[in-house]
């Protein structure tokens, strides 16, 4: 009979686990006061979370749109889209990659930035997050960069050992830029080479400091 | 007889207050038992069958921790994660520490390959004398107008908050007057491809 109980108290605890984590999801749901909305969030939500991606993007990406007040079909269009670049990410971010690094991820291929990037991107870092690098491409494409050469140069800026400070700050240098009128690519290359001069070269990087530790 | 002391009964408390000996040998057993019981590194199989075989938890206490637990639950908000993932945030008054505090809610899931990266506090400030309530809402706090009221300095000064993000790219705006969205003067811009407009953007680093 003890057992028994036993039993029961962890069966009691998982199931009031499972019901607050619902419960506060259907909280975050009521945000959404248009009925047909929320109905048709929770219908995209259902279905994504059962094919592997998390409901927390999701649901904000829709409670982004209700706060700009789009359409029921906008919202839900724009969840769909963020399903399937997430399955991208995944894909590109191989083999075991954070939700931080797939969100940035789905981000930035939502923003144009290719899939071989990203790939590049891992494959320059396989042991630690690029989530960080990611979001530097992201804004720099967003700014009109072409992919290829904003990726070239995160990359380059990556190979030299440049802190996570040093790329946010290219990233808002070739924003200032541009906003005063320099040509995207113009900008990039003269904010990059400021960076590039200040770090040493690939070599001596990968001889004085080896890469990061393994993924765990 | 003298009723408050009694001989017998005193003979009798003081041969009982003293111990009898000792058996050496069961001490040295026991002692040993003790000590490879401590030994042992405990092995947590065991240690839940021990827990489901002893007879102590009534159905009352199974209930109360079941309910105990609803309880905790509903009061840890954010478990089930934001889009931001694992994102607290909340308003802050620099200098008037007795300014209104939302409660940190986000509760981190583990990510899929435990490499956690701690979010960093970046005060924002937004100008909106007009306002009577102003929020922020991004992917930090997965756009939840719940999430970071921020909180006027002074009687008409500036709107303030303190968010919680990761290192990384991040989009936000302010939603004034629960009907308004405003983005950041102070912030770069990106266009929205979902829902059309511009996003202010906060470019976080490491700390």
């Amino acid at each position: 009979m003890s057992v028994f109980r036993r039993f029961a108290a962890a069966a009691a605890l998982s199931v009031a686990v499972a019901h607050t984590a619902r419960a506060q999801q259907d909280a975050r749901l009521t945000l959404i006061r248009d009925d047909a909305t929320r109905e048709a969030v929770r219908q995209q939500l259902g279905g994504a979370v059962s094919r592997g991606v998390p409901a927390g993007p999701l649901l904000a990406k829709a409670l982004e749109g209700v706060a700009k007040r789009a359409s029921a079909s906008s919202i839900k269009a724009a969840m769909a889209r963020l399903e399937e670049n997430w399955h991208r990410a995944a894909k590109a971010l191989a083999p075991n990659p954070t939700d931080d690094e797939l969100s940035a991820g789905a981000d930035a291929l939502q923003q144009k930035v290719p899939e071989s990037a990203l790939r590049s991107l891992r494959k320059m870092a396989p042991g630690r997050s690029v989530a960080l690098e990611i979001g530097v491409l992201t804004q720099l494409v967003g700014r009109n960069v072409a992919p290829d050469q904003a990726s070239k140069m995160v990359l380059d800026l990556m190979a030299r050992k440049a802190t996570g400070t040093q790329l946010t700050a290219l990233s808002s240098a070739v924003q200032e830029d541009v906003e005063a009128g320099l040509a995207p690519a113009m900008a990039l290359d003269l904010r990059g080479r400021g960076i590039m001069s200040l770090l040493p070269p690939p070599s001596a990087v990968s001889t004085l400091n080896p890469r990061s530790t393994p993924r765990p | 007889m003298d009723l408050e002391r009694d001989e017998t009964i005193e003979r009798a408390a003081q041969a009982l207050a003293v111990l009898p000996p000792s058996d050496a040998h069961a001490v040295a057993r026991v002692m040993a038992a003790v000590r490879a019981h401590a030994a042992r590194r405990p092995n947590r199989v065991a240690l839940v069958v021990e827990w489901l075989r002893q007879p102590s938890l009534s159905v009352a206490t199974a209930g109360a921790l079941a309910a105990a637990a609803l309880v905790l639950g509903f009061f840890s908000r954010g478990a089930f994660r934001n889009a931001g993932s694992d994102q607290s945030a909340r308003a802050t008054l620099e200098g008037q520490p007795t300014g209104e505090f939302a409660i940190p809610t986000g509760t981190a899931r583990p990510a899929s390959n435990s490499q956690e990266v701690r979010a960093v506090p970046v005060p924002l400030v937004f100008e909106a004398r007009t306002a009577s309530r102003v929020v922020v809402v991004g992917d930090f706090n997965g756009w939840d107008e719940t999430q970071t009221p921020m909180v006027r300095y002074g009687t008409d000064g500036p709107w303030t908050a303190t968010v919680f993000a990761k290192p990384g790219r991040h989009v936000y705006a302010f939603l004034v007057d629960g009907s308004t969205l405003v983005a950041d003067p102070r912030a770069p811009r990106a266009k929205d491809l979902d829902y059309g407009g511009d996003a202010s953007v906060l470019m976080v680093t490491p700390p």
